[in-house]
């Protein structure tokens, strides 16, 4: 318990320094690093396990988003319910693309890059197509709904909130984080992945059956973007071009922390989400972009392996 | 398409390239007289857009450094002529306070911002076409090109690029009227005449055909050869001796400029520049003209542009999936014509190319 009387010299509205706001703004923040952890995660799969360039990440969030779509407009369905829908659908998708296209590129990272962001074009257009361009709205679960009330007032009105959706969006980012770094560190199954990673040759000498190792790992990294979707699609309208939003700020996050370590990845989120927070609240919300994407530019220049790798021999 | 072949290299100036690139100019010079108005309009801006795609194959095709900031330059160009004709339509119509433009004022801007005011003058708009944006892509290939980043992170770079400059376009509304851009602006006129759309069109041609020929002899001279093997071989270039990240530099920057001038141009023909060009999309619609017409060629990119343009604009008046198809060719090229488009047109067998296909195999 705080003292009483420590808060409300802390939180005195003439003591010059308001302290309010900046909580406020760090809780935000971390609405943020969620949304961030969520986005990239499913990339640093594709991207950091794998080294595939995948610009139509974005599009396996927003096809994610649609099953929810689709889900709730037939089923009617809880937007909980729909999240292993969204897994499956995706990872599915994930799998023929990796089959199909992804397969005959690997070793040529500038060319994956092209083919993955016609696909992006192309599941564009054909969401475009069955679902036509109009916003659709999701709804989100009525028990997630409203504000946890961390600290009041005398009157009982909130000085510090968060939203409960906001921590549903964290809890579950969080909850993928661990799983993923169980089955990445875990299993023998993440052992075979990053063994292909890390020398295709000789994982296959070992009687690794490559292949289907690469595929399984691309769908599972498409299955956690769609997971990202149906979270996210409550937060705004879901339309075809919405994955393009979270395109951007999903590579910085991968590529600030890193991308030979998962923890990497949570650090990167962590960082950009709470300076996006904390410079928004000294300036205003386009300047902290700016200055967020000149510091990952600047740290790219100097770090290209990320913040969070140890440095490699040779 | 690995044809370094330094012996090859003929002088024979007035080649067949050069022949063709004489009888298109004669064919396009004269086009406007048989088409309308909306075609000479729209040609010009194809031919601008083209040659951004061979502006974008100089640093791309040839010397292997993917960027989607290609429209970051082109707007930055667009911008200083169109605060120029901004400022000369303001001039005109003194109602809105001392020639200020009517969203500065409504932005609450009291006086022309110091680094926008010198744009009134037509010489240092004319310079500043050119010169921001090569400065701009100067300073970041200076802060790229002399690091260890390579590769895709290159590419990221620029996507971050091209993001921050897009937010940054849009949210100071003040100086560059967000959103909306820079619209209802003066036509260009040179010494006291407004240039007909015609005139335009001529100077579009001249400018593509200009830089068409210019990069041919660039990218058949040394130091296009020595461009070439950068891509192929970074590392065995820079041990022979030669300064990588300066030979970089030099072909950033100068794609850049040409960037800048295609924006310029097209501003002058449009009346119109806004964020749009900045962002990521266009961006990467160069990529996709030069990748579908042909990387390391420079016809290729060039009639890509034109040609998917000329389809575009009929194919929006039926289809409003457009970017559909454009999205199954790009795959297509990448997976099965990594040449592009240009790669399946036969070539003639000439010495160098029976060379090239015994060198190759």
């Amino acid at each position: 318990m705080l003292n009483q009387l420590a808060l409300t010299y802390l939180f005195a509205q003439n003591s010059g320094f308001q302290m309010v706001p900046i909580i406020n703004q760090l809780i935000s923040g971390v609405g943020i690093v969620g949304i961030l952890l969520l986005t990239g995660l499913g990339l640093a799969i594709t991207f950091g396990v794998m080294g595939i360039i995948n610009l139509a990440h974005g599009e396996f969030i927003m096809l994610g988003a649609y099953v929810t779509v689709f889900m709730q407009e037939t089923f009617d369905m809880d937007l909980l319910l729909t999240i292993p829908f969204a897994f499956v659908v995706t990872a599915v998708i994930g799998a023929l693309i990796e089959l199909t296209i992804i397969r005959r590129l690997y070793g040529r990272p500038l060319e994956t890059l092209l083919a993955t962001w016609g696909l992006s074009i192309v599941l564009r257009g054909v969401i475009k197509l069955i679902f036509t361009a109009k916003l659709k709205y999701v709804q989100s679960p009525s028990y997630l709904s409203g504000n946890l009330k961390l600290l009041t007032n005398g009157e009982g009105l909130p000085l510090i909130s968060i939203s409960y959706y906001r921590l549903f969006i964290i809890g579950i980012a969080i909850a993928l984080f661990l799983i993923t770094a169980y089955l990445l560190y875990g299993t023998s199954l993440g052992r075979q992945m990053r063994a292909v990673t890390q020398n295709r040759d000789m994982a296959k000498c070992l009687g690794i059956n490559t292949r289907l190792v690469d595929m399984g790992t691309f769908a599972y990294g498409c299955g956690l973007a769609g997971i990202a979707g149906t979270v996210l699609s409550s937060l705004k309208s879901v339309s075809p071009p919405m994955g393009q939003d979270y395109l951007v700020d999903a590579w910085m996050v991968v590529v600030t922390g890193g991308v030979d370590k998962l923890i990497g990845t949570l650090a990167g989120a962590f960082l950009i989400g709470e300076s996006n927070a904390i410079i928004a609240f000294l300036l205003n919300d386009p300047a902290a972009r700016v200055i967020v994407l000149a510091a990952v530019i600047v740290l790219i220049r100097y770090r290209p392996e990320g913040l969070f790798t140890i440095q490699k021999r040779g | 398409m690995t044809q370094v072949l330094p012996g090859q290299q003929k002088r024979t100036f007035p080649s067949k390239f050069a022949l063709m690139v004489g009888i298109g100019f004669v064919i396009f010079a004269i086009f406007p007289l048989f088409f309308g108005e909306f075609q000479t309009s729209l040609m010009a801006k194809l031919f601008l857009f083209g040659t951004l795609a061979i502006a974008l194959d100089l640093v791309w095709g040839f010397t292997g450094i993917l960027s989607f900031a290609q429209g970051v330059f082109f707007s930055l160009g667009g911008y200083a002529m169109a605060y120029y004709l901004k400022f000369n339509l303001a001039a005109g119509a003194s109602d809105y306070g001392g020639g200020l433009p009517e969203f500065m004022v409504s932005n609450g801007l009291e006086q022309l911002p110091w680094f926008i005011a010198p744009l009134q003058s037509f010489p240092i708009a004319m310079v500043a076409m050119v010169l921001v944006p090569a400065g701009f892509a100067y300073l970041i290939g200076w802060f790229i090109f002399t690091s260890r980043v390579s590769g895709v992170y290159i590419t990221i770079i620029s996507l971050a690029i091209a993001s921050a400059l897009n937010t940054l376009f849009v949210s100071q509304q003040a100086y560059t009227n967000g959103t909306n851009g820079l619209s209802d602006i003066a036509p260009l006129t040179l010494f006291g005449a407004k240039i007909p759309l015609i005139g335009l069109y001529w100077m579009c041609l001249i400018f593509t055909t200009a830089v068409l020929m210019g990069a041919w002899w660039l990218t058949k001279s040394n130091l296009g050869l020595i461009l070439r093997s950068i891509k192929e071989n970074e590392a065995r270039v820079s041990f022979l001796g030669y300064n990588i990240a300066s030979y970089k530099i030099f072909i950033w920057t100068l794609s850049a400029g040409i960037a800048g001038i295609a924006g310029g141009l097209f501003v002058a023909l449009n009346q119109f520049i806004s964020p749009v060009y900045i962002a990521v999309p266009f961006g990467t619609q160069v990529v996709i003209w030069v990748a579908i017409g042909g990387r390391g060629s420079l016809i290729g990119p060039l009639a890509a542009a034109i040609i998917l343009g000329q389809i575009q604009n009929y194919a929006e008046q039926i289809t409003q999936d457009w970017q559909l198809i454009i999205g199954v060719l790009l795959l297509i090229v990448v997976l099965f014509i990594p040449n592009g488009l240009i790669s399946l047109i036969p070539k003639q067998s000439n010495q160098v190319t029976s060379a090239s296909k015994s060198a190759s195999s």
